[in-house]
Parts: structure tokens; sequence; C-alpha cells
């Protein structure tokens, strides 16, 4: 019982700060920032549990299965909010409508491609990462070409 | 003391039900995804199973994980969903756009 607590107040405090981050436009702590400050969280958890007496390598999986759960937790937000969009901007907002959801396509590729990089890294699943790594590469091909199709094919039913 | 077995069971606790929940919100934006795919037009159809395909690669990805539901084969339809769903978007993207 105390175990399953301790995943949900873990879970809150994640959706609370991607929620902030979402409520406020933009990252709370720059990205530059933010990313060194949980490295040097992950190491100093890591450091303070080896010099406990706990070996090493256990001490690093543990802290990193963590870290890749509250990668998953904070994927979820935004996961929800692109199917939310997609359900909610319909046909009536005009034919630019497109635009808007070939954006919130792109979030979710965007969201996919990095959970699967940073958890495969995390949990030593390389598999998982070169392929997240690949699709982060494709994807903006793939949003590229979408609207690049959209436009020409409007353009050619203006003309007809 | 810290108590190890507390916090592996805490990591494998929270690990397992992150999956889960992010599955859960991936299926929720593939459902929406569907959704929008047959009230589009063509391009529309096109972006949102793009869209679902992905949703579905990841979650099948991560449920063959050997930390949550060890599904073995899903790993192989979940790379050739995400890889082949790719570029079979890009290309029906160019063939949409020549209008053929």
């Amino acid at each position: 019982m105390q175990i399953e607590i301790s995943v949900i107040i873990y879970m809150l405090a994640v959706f609370g700060f991607v929620a902030w981050n979402i409520k406020k436009g933009s990252f709370v702590l720059d990205p530059s920032k933010l990313v060194p400050v949980m490295i040097f969280i992950a190491v100093l958890a890591v450091a303070i549990l080896a010099s406990m007496g706990i070996d090493l390598g256990i001490a690093t999986t543990t802290i990193m299965k963590i870290g890749a759960a509250g990668i998953l937790f904070s994927g979820t937000l935004p996961m929800v909010a692109a199917g939310i969009g997609f359900l909610r901007f319909g046909d009536e907002y005009g034919i630019n409508i497109f635009y808007v959801r070939n954006h919130i396509g792109g979030i979710v590729d965007c969201v996919s491609s990095l959970v699967m990089i940073f958890v495969g890294l995390l949990i030593v699943r390389l598999d998982l990462a070169a392929v997240g790594f690949f699709f982060f590469m494709l994807l903006p091909f793939t949003s590229n070409a979408l609207a690049n199709s959209y436009y020409y094919s409007y353009q050619r039913r203006i003309k007809q | 003391m810290i108590d190890l077995s507390f916090l592996n069971s805490f990591a494998d606790s929270a690990f397992f039900w992150s999956a889960l929940i992010f599955s859960v919100a991936c299926a929720f934006t593939g459902l929406a995804a569907v959704r929008l795919s047959l009230k589009g037009e063509a391009v529309t159809s096109l972006m949102a199973i793009s869209t679902f395909t992905t949703v579905a690669g990841v979650s099948l990805f991560l449920i063959s994980l050997p930390e949550l539901f060890n599904v073995g084969f899903a790993r192989d339809t979940a790379i050739a969903l995400l890889v082949v769903g790719s570029i079979g978007t890009i290309l029906f993207a160019r063939l949409f756009r020549a209008g053929k």
C-alpha cells in the first residue's frame, strides 16, 4: 500500500510540473538547465545510495528506472491533450484546420519518439532508443510532406 | 539505512504503472485519430492514420518490454509499424501532391 501511495505522489508531482509548463506556455526551467539538473539529481541519488553501502550497479539501475517512469508520466499529459485536440477541432473552423491537426499530429509523433529515446536509454534497451531516434529523424519529413500535399491539392481544387 | 527492497519495488511499480497509463493515453489518442480519419478528406485521413500507426507502434513496443508484459513478437510489429508507416505516409503524400 505504501508503494502505491508513493507511485501516486510521484505521478501527481510529474503531472503537476508538466501542467505548470503547459499553463506557463514555455518551460519553467529552461531545457538547457532542466536536463543538467535532472542528471545532477540522478547522480546525487546514486551517490547517496552507494555511500550507504548499496551496490553501485543496483543503485544506478533503480534510479534510472524511476527516471524512465517519470519520462513516461510526463508524456501522458501531452498525449491526452493531443487526443482532446483531435476531437475538439472539427471542420467548422474552416479549411486551414488541417494545419492545426497536422501540428497536433506532430506533437504526438514528437512525444512518442522522445519517450522511446529516453526510456530506451534509461532502461538500457538500445533497440527502443534506436527505433525512436530513427523515427525522430523521419517525422519532420512526414509532417512536411502532409502539409505540402494538402496545400497543392487545395490549390488544384481552387483551379478546378 | 534506506531499504533497498522498498526502492526496487517502488521503481518496478512506478515503471509498470507509468507505462500502463501512457499506453492508455496512446489508446485514447489513437481512437481520436481513427475518428478523425473517418470524417476527414483524403490528406486528413492520411495524417490521422499516420498518427494512429505511431501510437499503436509505441504501445506495442512498450508491451514488448520484459519489465512489463514481455510479449516478444510485439517488438517486430512495432518496428514495422513505425518505420513502414512513416515511409508510406511520405510516399502517399507525394502521390496526393501530384494528384494521382
